[in-house]
């Protein structure tokens, strides 16, 4: 007997089918200098100062933000370049 | 320590600063003591001998070592997604970061005068390796939140507290070419 697509779509990866993206996320340090976060969130990701100002805020503020949201290896990539210039950077699957 | 004026823009493409005789040696020891300490975590890769015997070249366990863990993180919070990130990520990271160190260095090292003269490029390389060595010497002096006061109070012949002021002189230089960088008139422009 044929399955009918609600029954498919439970045997298959739900991530398949929920278009739920993927987020880079910064978290606070007590090193890395404010303007330095703000100048590496302008740099990498092409922010205006207020923009980037406002994310390295909610880093210093609540401890972390999403800085970025996408396909997971277009996060891996933000995550590595962040690394690069000392960030301290994760991803996961957004759980908003 | 700050017998030097930081970082000043010249021109459209240039950045400069002047540093005294032991300044200047500072800078190139900060960036050979990183340049070693990422030679250790390749060390310790290479060193594994059962790795070796399989034919593994990359590695996924975090590194033991505090300060190399903060300059090498893990990517995800789940250890399995953060191994197999590291594998095929770390060298890229690790080669860039000693690239940063070595650009600093032999800069200081070829120029006998004691000007320093950065294009963009540079400076990004600079910004960088200042704040790996910041990063690093972060962890070793345990340094958190409003630390300053507590690392003032120390008595003077502590080392912890000589080790504080080349930090937070590093910072200081940072900062000056952080603002040189922002300050050409357009970063005021909304780039979005």
């Amino acid at each position: 007997m044929a399955r009918t697509i609600e029954e498919i779509e439970t045997l298959v990866e739900p991530s398949l089918f929920v278009d739920r993206p993927w987020v880079t996320i910064v978290w606070d340090d007590p090193v890395n200098l404010m303007t330095y976060v703000t100048y590496v969130l302008m740099t990498l990701f092409n922010y205006s100062n207020e923009r980037a100002t406002e994310l390295m805020l909610k880093v210093h503020n609540e401890g972390k933000a999403v800085v970025s949201s996408g396909r997971r290896e277009e996060m891996e990539r933000d995550v590595q370049r962040l690394h690069e210039y000392g960030l301290w950077a994760t991803l996961q699957r957004d759980d908003q | 320590m700050t017998s030097s004026n930081g970082f000043t823009r010249e021109g459209k493409d240039s950045f400069v600063a002047v540093f005294g005789a032991s300044e200047r040696e500072v800078l190139i020891n900060l960036a050979e003591q990183l340049v070693e300490i990422l030679a250790e975590r390749v060390d310790e890769i290479q060193g594994d001998p059962l790795a070796a015997m399989v034919g593994i070249t990359g590695h996924d366990s975090p590194p033991d070592d505090e300060v190399l863990l903060r300059l090498l993180p893990n990517a995800y919070a789940d250890p399995v997604d953060a191994a197999e990130f590291r594998r095929y990520t770390e060298s890229v990271l690790r080669e860039k970061k000693r690239a940063h160190a070595l650009l600093l260095r032999s800069q200081l090292l070829n120029d006998q005068s004691s000007t320093v003269v950065l294009d963009d490029e540079a400076a990004q390389a600079w910004l960088g390796a200042m704040n790996d060595i910041r990063l690093a010497l972060g962890v070793r002096l345990e340094v958190e939140g409003n630390s300053s006061e507590e690392f003032e109070l120390l008595s003077p012949d502590d080392p912890k507290r000589g080790v504080y002021a080349v930090y937070s002189w590093l910072g200081w230089l940072q900062e000056s070419l952080l603002h040189s960088l922002m300050d050409d008139g357009s970063s005021e422009e909304s780039r979005r």
